[in-house]
């Protein structure tokens, strides 16, 4: 694992999706989710993906990052797809309707246009959701997390899981890298080429009981730190990362009121009109 | 120590401590990195992954209820750095699972303590095979069509090789672990209390 792949901020960043409050954060995240699961069509997922990217410019993220991220996410896209051909090779007949063939290499494995149309919808979906979720992840720290989940009527105990996670997601990644390095010191083959699928994971025991161990046992110290500072002691809760909305959350307001209400449509149509296939194919 | 006995309802939800919380979020934060990082893939966004795990240790140490909602958030997690789509049929169906797993106190296998036996381990087997023909076998597929109104081809390919490689996983990794930390917590092995 490299840790760099693993970046969650702590400090907000000072660009205008920084800067909105971690309500408006999570709710226009929440909002675009949504939307990405309900759709298949290609018509609305491509204005979106392009507008994400805008959003991951607008960001200023660390590009050496992003691009090592991106053609990990891009290559284990590519083999899921690459899977699913070689299980139903004519997958696109049920989801977009016939099956044009392009090219036979055996009865069996087939080349559909449809199929490949279905692959590119769902790459472009899948990369869709990628990029928005790193943008989420870049512009939030683990506090607007929580409030942000909190101002959707969120219990605040299942708020505190969720940013405490977040917040030692970095942590577990080096704690786990360190453990890695030190085992390997010592010996322990973790390289596919070299050790066999059995014995690799045996040696994932050996990293992971003293991951797991460290770990849980952060636990009674954060936990007693928290009950010190009166932790669950009131029915409600505030958050200091929240602030008043600015002039940016206003509008954003309107921008993730017009997701839902374009989420909203998308299900209505699809509930309505029930097509026969649920991938639009021109 | 108290020897009050809980009862099954207690001990299904777990107790709401401060302690419990921050355990739920460990085993969140764990699963996200381990289902990330730390799996061999086996079939489309399933793979032979460590994260399983830790659905065996915060059940043991803190119950079924608490073992669900890590690998419920946990897989949300792994879902967001991920980067493969947000599939929340199958954050439900781990979610399950972990419940089914995480029912390790109900049969008395109290790992905290350091009791965990051979017959606790024969339990152990049948819940987690259980576990994961229920959450994956029809948790996940309903909840896939449900959602998604996908084919389930693919679901039906990746939920038979998730129930073998999370079964084997849990199992194959699980008891040897759940031995070694019984062992390292048992306290009060040899020792009686005196009044």
């Amino acid at each position: 694992m490299n840790s760099d792949r693993l970046f969650i901020n702590v400090k907000p960043g000072k660009t205008f999706i920084d800067r909105l409050t971690g309500k408006t954060k999570v709710r226009t995240f929440l909002a675009l989710i949504m939307l990405l699961i309900a759709t298949w069509d290609i018509r609305l997922i491509l204005p979106l993906f392009f507008l994400f990217i805008i959003a991951l410019i607008s960001i200023r993220p660390n590009w050496k990052k992003v691009w090592a991220v991106m053609g990990f996410i891009i290559l284990v896209n590519l083999f899921n797809l690459l899977l699913m051909w070689l299980v139903e090779p004519d997958y696109g007949r049920n989801v977009v309707g016939g099956s044009t063939v392009l090219y036979r290499l055996s009865d069996f494995y087939i080349i559909s246009a449809e199929t490949m149309w279905y692959f590119f919808v769902r790459f472009t979906k899948f990369m869709a959701t990628f990029v928005i979720s790193l943008v989420f992840i870049q512009s939030i720290t683990p506090s607007e997390m929580a409030a942000g989940l909190y101002s959707i009527k969120v219990p605040y105990k299942a708020c505190t899981i969720v940013s405490i996670a977040f917040r030692y997601i970095p942590d577990i990644a080096r704690d786990f890298q360190n453990i890695k390095i030190s085992m390997q010191a010592r010996g322990l083959e973790l390289d596919s080429r070299k050790a066999s699928l059995m014995t690799r994971l045996k040696q994932n025991i050996t990293i992971l009981a003293p991951l797991i161990i460290t770990s849980f046992d952060r636990v009674g110290n954060i936990a007693n730190a928290m009950d010190l500072r009166g932790f669950g002691k009131k029915k409600t809760r505030t958050y200091y990362a929240e602030h008043e909305d600015t002039r940016g959350d206003k509008i954003m307001m309107l921008v993730y009121l017009l997701f839902y209400g374009l989420f909203l449509a998308v299900v209505i149509i699809k509930i309505v009109t029930r097509p026969e296939y649920q991938v639009w194919y021109p | 120590m108290d020897n009050k006995k809980e009862s099954i309802g207690k001990i299904l939800l777990g107790k709401w401590s401060t302690k419990t919380i921050i355990g739920i979020a460990i085993g969140a934060a764990l699963f996200g990195v381990l289902m990330n990082f730390g799996g061999i893939r086996v079939f489309t966004n399933t793979s032979l992954t460590t994260a399983m795990i830790i659905d065996v240790i915060v059940g043991a140490l803190f119950g079924p209820l608490p073992a669900a909602l890590a690998a419920f958030f946990g897989n949300v997690i792994a879902d967001l750095i991920g980067g493969w789509g947000f599939w929340f049929d199958w954050s439900i169906g781990n979610g399950v699972l972990g419940f089914f797993v995480g029912l390790l106190p109900i049969y008395g296998a109290k790992i905290a303590d350091g009791i965990f036996e051979v017959k606790h381990a024969i339990i152990y087997v049948v819940t987690v095979i259980i576990g994961n023909l229920f959450a994956f076998g029809v948790v996940t597929p309903v909840l896939t069509y449900l959602f998604y109104s996908q084919e389930l081809t693919i679901t039906w390919g990746q939920a038979i090789s998730a129930v073998i490689s999370n079964a084997s996983v849990q199992i194959i990794i699980g008891i040897p672990l759940l031995f070694l930390l019984a062992k390292r917590n048992a306290r009060s092995t040899n020792l009686t209390k005196e009044d």
